[in-house]
């Protein structure tokens, strides 16, 4: 029932937009990359929130963010020529284009993102998702489809891969 | 000696269950390796929760009221009648070109009445949708 949900798409792009952005430029590591997932995750959003069913709606949410992403990867996979987040340096890629020069100007923490993007995607996705978004185990777990010990794990093996990178 | 590790980033983010603290704590309480450990996942985690904010570049997220139908809106009885006429043609276009209208019918109608109500420039009754597929999409 629309009169159910909790938010209209306008609100939640509002409020969520941000948040939306952030996890996906510590994802990507590219600005035009992440431009173009919140755009896409707020398009499922809004044709989504009419069969949305009251529950928790942050792992709703980040389940779509996820999809938007993975799909994102599947899609470069069938076109080979443009290469994947985690095939190239997105660090040199985001610096050699002038929009994402200003934003390496203003972005503080260059050795942390880097290593972020070293980590392999679930390990990257599930840091970011605690530490980037502040979202807890369990509705990391509900975003991602796995169980708690599988989200503990990885952030676990995530943030002792990234103190490797960083020493 | 078994270290409990994978429990060390957990304990720092609250999300140990049940007797897990007292576990690893006593545990921390005689072993150096795992008290290195977490000291060094603590600055992991404090670094990357540093890292700073970015704000969302402009114009990605539409105006608040990008989806409400513009209408030129009209008082009283006009009101009702305008925002059945909306309401009527968004179910056709709903039926006609899926994926259907995320707006119900009952916000229209408040938001449609709320802004009338607010808007002393109104002209007679005139009502014009601009563009189905937009609010259809």
């Amino acid at each position: 029932m629309v009169e159910s949900i909790p938010l209209t798409w306008e609100e939640v792009a509002r409020v969520y937009g941000r948040k939306i952005y952030n996890f996906a430029y510590r994802l990507t590591g590219n600005a035009d990359d992440a431009h173009d997932l919140v755009q896409e995750v707020l398009l499922r959003v809004r044709r989504g929130l009419e069969n949305y069913q009251p529950g928790s709606f942050e792992g709703w949410l980040w389940r779509i963010t996820r999809n938007a992403f993975l799909d994102e990867i599947r899609k470069r996979k069938r076109r080979p020529t443009t290469p994947l987040p985690d095939e190239i340096d997105r660090w040199d890629a985001a610096t050699s284009d002038p929009a994402d020069v200003e934003y390496a100007r203003i972005t503080l923490g260059d050795d942390i993102q880097k290593a972020l993007l070293e980590l392999p995607i679930e390990f990257r996705e599930a840091v970011v998702l605690c530490d980037v978004v502040g979202l807890s185990y369990e509705e990391i777990a509900q975003a991602a489809s796995v169980p708690i010990g599988t989200v503990r794990s990885r952030i676990h093996r995530g943030r002792r891969m990234m103190k490797e990178l960083l020493t | 000696m078994t270290h409990p590790s994978e429990l060390i980033s957990a304990y720092l983010d609250g999300e140990l269950i049940g007797d897990e603290t007292s576990k690893l704590l006593s545990h921390l309480a005689t072993c150096g390796r795992c008290s290195a450990d977490l000291e060094e996942l603590q600055s992991v985690r404090t670094a990357v929760r540093s890292l700073p904010v970015l704000e969302l570049p402009p114009g990605l997220v539409p105006e608040a009221d990008a989806f409400v139908v513009p209408i030129h809106r009209n008082r009283g009885v006009w009101v009702g009648a305008a925002a059945a006429a909306v309401a009527l043609i968004i179910a056709i276009a709903s039926i006609v070109t899926p994926p259907p209208v995320s707006i119900s019918v009952d916000d229209l109608t408040s938001r449609f009445g709320a802004r009338a109500s607010l808007d002393p420039a109104f002209s007679p009754a005139k009502v014009v949708v601009p563009v189905l597929g937009e609010l259809s999409e």
